[in-house]
């Protein structure tokens, strides 16, 4: 089965609260920009951590997941 | 000791006595994978002179297991005195930010 931009962000989404998530990719290798109170006060691997964690197991569907994390705090600098 | 405990035992080993190691799919020279490749780009942007490279795809016990050791399921990973650092946004971003580099030079400097 291949796996859809879609498919990401539904696994990213069901194991973690985003204030924002947008998900691009070719099948095999995905983009997400994944904006999340859960990540405020965390490094970045602890955020990268958490991201994994919700998509579980079925990251071994997933060849490569590049992504950028962001607290509500600084995606609102961003925009 | 069944196979996962010597692969974790051997990881422990090498990224302990190593101030600076890469897992990485294929080699510094020859990446078989854009991301890893991106990790060793980003330490040689780094200045590191000397690293332990370790290609997944040529250690089964790393290239099954590593994803337990650190908690961290995907291929690059940086570990720096024994400690994970991350894949390779997570290099890139701190490349950026001039954090790596900061990790980095104490940790090899006694080589």
């Amino acid at each position: 089965m291949k796996v859809t931009p879609e498919n990401v962000r539904d696994y990213i989404q069901q194991g973690l609260a985003c204030e924002h998530l947008h998900v691009e990719g070719d099948g095999r290798h995905f983009q997400a920009v994944i904006v999340s109170k859960a990540f405020e006060g965390k490094g970045m691997l602890q955020q990268h951590k958490l991201v994994y964690q919700a998509i579980g197991d079925r990251m071994e569907q997933i060849h490569a997941l590049s992504m950028k994390t962001l607290t509500p705090e600084q995606w609102a600098k961003q925009a | 000791m069944d196979e996962k405990q010597i692969a974790l035992e051997k990881i422990r080993k090498t990224v302990t006595e190593n101030p600076v190691v890469l897992y990485m799919k294929g080699t510094p020279q020859f990446p078989q994978c854009g991301f890893s490749g991106r990790a060793a780009q980003v330490l040689k942007l780094c200045g590191v002179k000397k690293y332990v490279a370790v290609n997944v795809l040529e250690d089964k016990g790393a290239y099954d297991y590593l994803k337990f050791y650190a908690d961290f399921p995907t291929f690059p990973q940086l570990y720096i005195k024994g400690e994970l650092i991350g894949g390779s946004d997570i290099m890139l971003a701190m490349y950026e930010q001039g954090e790596l580099q900061k990790l980095i030079e104490p940790a090899t400097a006694q080589q």
